[in-house]
């Protein structure tokens, strides 16, 4: 075949480019209304615990698209505006005096994250994923990526996933006094486990282990510690910390078109906190089309060895006084509507949810959240 | 308290496991692919209880994805 010949015929051909289908779209506003006290804010009185008020207002959207038989693309892009990120303080006696002085977090931080997920079909059934994400707020940048993959066994009876991600945080550093000391960094490596079985037409069963290692600079480096005496001095954390949780999860259908899913939780990490969660929920189609769901959830957790509420003014070790690495027992109660409707002009289906929950924590913090979400799968 | 608590998670990933013995057809399994089935109703639900969890306790994971990291929380 003559060279002419060859690009005539190559001319010809015409490159097969995959198709690309939005398979799904959807999008959720959330917001969180939180109101108590805790010791590690210095928006009090001195000498007693301080307000933990804030309302976060979060924006989420996702497309999911398919690239030819084999690729799926996730983009997911969740948005965090935060009111009171770190509360003003009253260590001078004066009850508007921004502990970071340098940032507006104190007001209201607006956060976002692009987060993209690549769905590769190995095979009819193995699946691999890669994950590349980035995270910005005021004072504070991250970076994320990950890997996973699953397979499916047993005509599909069983199925086995695992991931790792990675991720570094970068962070200004500042004293109680508003004064910044250059960047900070943590460094979270995580490696995920999940078994996903069959047990019989009805049930399903889900058990699942994530360990978790943590190192650099783990605390926000200006959150206080009350001191012995009322007055604040700065929090001080270990280096490292190794997390690990195991869940085990049942979902039951409920002959009367209901499902009931139960759900319990264990942690312990290497600060020597140790955490259970058991949670319930209750899902029941009152209407074509049409569920409603209420679901409970209790949790409790000890607290590092190294939490106080009047650490010793001149003392050298670790010290926290922050309410979230404290021993307390929460509660949440919650109820949702969920629409799905067939539209078959614009989009196959039309996802509508509205829902609330009360987390209410032994310690006094209150968190109302209410949630909406809007999806078309198309 | 937690080698009990350890034991019984253990007990029931082998419970499951044990079940993998018995295949349930695909023709049989419409139940199963039930919205109201799902664990997580869907991944922006989930993300929502994640930041209210992952920042007001301090034991989260054991979902896929990591207990802290990538956000000023703890």
């Amino acid at each position: 075949m003559s060279p002419l010949a060859l690009l005539a015929l190559l001319a010809a051909v015409e490159p097969t480019v995959p198709q690309y289908d939005i398979e799904s779209l959807r999008v959720r506003y959330t917001q969180y209304a939180q109101t108590g006290l805790g010791y590690q804010s210095a928006a009090g009185p001195p000498g007693k615990p301080g307000s933990e008020w804030l309302r976060v207002e979060q924006p989420q959207a996702e497309i999911t698209a398919r690239l030819g038989e084999r690729v799926t693309e996730r983009v997911w892009i969740p948005v965090d505006i935060v009111t009171a990120a770190s509360p003003d303080h009253s260590r001078y006696g004066k009850p508007y005096d921004a502990v970071d002085t340098v940032t507006t977090a104190s007001r209201s931080t607006p956060s976002a994250t692009l987060d993209t997920f690549t769905t590769y079909r190995a095979d009819r059934a193995t699946d691999l994923t890669m994950r590349a994400g980035f995270h910005i707020e005021e004072p504070f940048e991250s970076w994320i990526v990950g890997v996973g993959a699953s397979r499916s066994f047993a005509e599909d009876n069983t199925v086995v996933g695992v991931s790792a991600n990675q991720i570094l945080d970068w962070f200004d550093r500042f004293d109680l006094d508003g004064n910044r000391h250059g960047r900070a960094t943590r460094s979270t490596t995580n490696l995920n486990v999940d078994v996903t079985q069959v047990l019989s037409p009805t049930t399903l069963a889900n058990v699942a282990y994530g360990g978790t290692l943590q190192a650099g600079e783990l605390g926000n480096t200006w959150q206080s510690v009350m001191l012995d005496g009322g007055a604040r001095g700065d929090e001080r954390l270990p280096g490292h910390r190794f997390r690990h949780a195991a869940a085990a999860r049942v979902a039951q259908w409920l002959p009367w078109d209901g499902a009931l899913t139960l759900a319990y939780r264990i942690y312990l990490d290497s600060w020597g906190i140790a955490a259970h969660s058991a949670e319930g929920a209750l899902a029941q189609r009152v209407l074509p089309g049409v569920v409603l769901r209420a679901s409970y959830r209790f949790h409790v957790q000890s607290a590092p060895g190294f939490f106080t509420t009047a650490a010793a003014p001149n003392g050298t070790g670790f010290r926290t006084s922050d309410s979230d690495l404290g021993p307390f027992h929460a509660q949440t109660f919650g109820g949702a509507v969920v629409v799905d409707l067939p539209v078959a002009r614009h989009a196959h289906d039309l996802h509508v949810d509205i829902g609330f929950e009360r987390y209410v924590r032994s310690d006094s913090l209150r968190v109302d959240v209410s949630t909406c979400g809007l999806g078309f799968r198309f | 308290m937690k080698a009990r608590t350890l034991a019984l998670v253990v007990a029931l990933a082998l419970a499951a496991s044990a079940a993998g013995c018995v295949i349930v057809p695909q023709n049989r399994r419409k139940h199963l692919a039930d919205p109201m089935m799902r664990f997580q109703t869907d991944a922006l639900e989930a993300h929502a209880h994640q930041k209210l969890y992952g920042s007001r306790e301090a034991a989260a994971g054991g979902d896929g994805t990591p207990a802290g990291g990538g956000c000023a929380c703890q």
